[in-house]
């Protein structure tokens, strides 16, 4: 039940809520998500579907290390929600298979 | 690809090496080596950690100010190709020092292993040469170039009986 930040500029992700989102599953065969993956975010008493941009845990050695898990609000079919992302976002993810594009398009600064 | 700089100790980061970490008010570190990241980590600062350049150009040991630190300055702009100066540039690039170093000694190419003491094998060559040509009779066998002696001093004498009688 990991904490999470939300990071693009939709309403859900950033009206103050007394209670931070948390993951509550990772669409992956191993529990663990990593850049790239998705999940299912629990905001303001709703279910979300986000994409993990960024985490706190070192990964592959050419990929940053973030200070906070970064993740972006997505719908089902994963079109994001918000309209920009301003954190800096890993350039690795245009390398990914899935169809990131659209979250890549909305991203200003890559990393 | 870029060779970028260590947050920490100034030193190059080539591709393939070291760490990046982005904080989160998207400030991006770039570390050549964990020493650097775990010096980071514990929150120590550059410019008081003896073995930086930081250190090293804050307490005036090392030149701050020299013609050859703008060519490092000035990479950032994208450069119009001319020719003459692309020419000009291979020549110098094949290795000159900056002048920068000037100021600094000559480190060794390896450590451990210091330019003193290349003049010392040298000398050593010379002694061992000089030493081996005062003892040859220890390694030389006694008969060795005996019969070579020999013949020349029979074509010496032949030579001689010639010139004695032509003269005669």
């Amino acid at each position: 039940m990991s904490r999470v930040r939300v990071v693009d500029n939709s309403p859900l992700g950033n009206t103050p809520y007394h209670r931070p989102a948390k993951c509550i599953h990772v669409y992956n065969k191993t529990g663990v998500g990593k850049v790239g993956d998705k999940i299912l975010l629990a905001i303001k008493g709703q279910k979300k579907k986000a994409l993990i941009i960024g985490h706190k845990m070192p990964g592959p050695r050419m990929m940053p290390r973030f200070d906070s898990n970064n993740v972006v609000l997505i719908e089902d079919n994963g079109n994001p929600t918000g309209t920009r992302i301003k954190v800096p976002v890993p350039s690795s993810l245009r390398r990914l298979e899935g169809e990131y594009s659209k979250v890549l398009a909305i991203a200003q600064k890559f990393v | 690809m870029r060779i970028e700089k260590c947050y920490f100790c100034s030193g190059p980061v080539y591709p393939g090496h070291g760490m990046m970490f982005v904080r989160n008010d998207c400030k991006v570190f770039r570390f050549c080596k964990s020493k650097c990241h775990k010096n980071f980590k514990k929150k120590r600062n550059p410019r008081k950690v003896r073995w930086t350049k930081a250190f090293r150009k804050s307490s005036g040991k090392e030149l701050t100010v020299d013609n050859s630190f703008e060519f490092e300055k000035r990479r950032n702009e994208p450069f119009k190709y001319q020719r003459e100066l692309w020419n000009k540039t291979e020549g110098q690039a094949a290795g000159e020092g900056g002048s920068h170093q000037r100021g600094q000694k000559e480190y060794p190419p390896y450590p451990g292993s210091s330019c003193r003491l290349k003049k010392g094998k040298q000398l050593e060559k010379e002694e061992a040469i000089s030493e081996v040509k005062k003892n040859i009779h220890l390694i030389r066998a006694p008969h060795a170039g005996k019969a070579k002696m020999m013949e020349d001093k029979m074509v010496q004498k032949l030579q001689e009986d010639v010139e004695m009688g032509e003269d005669q």
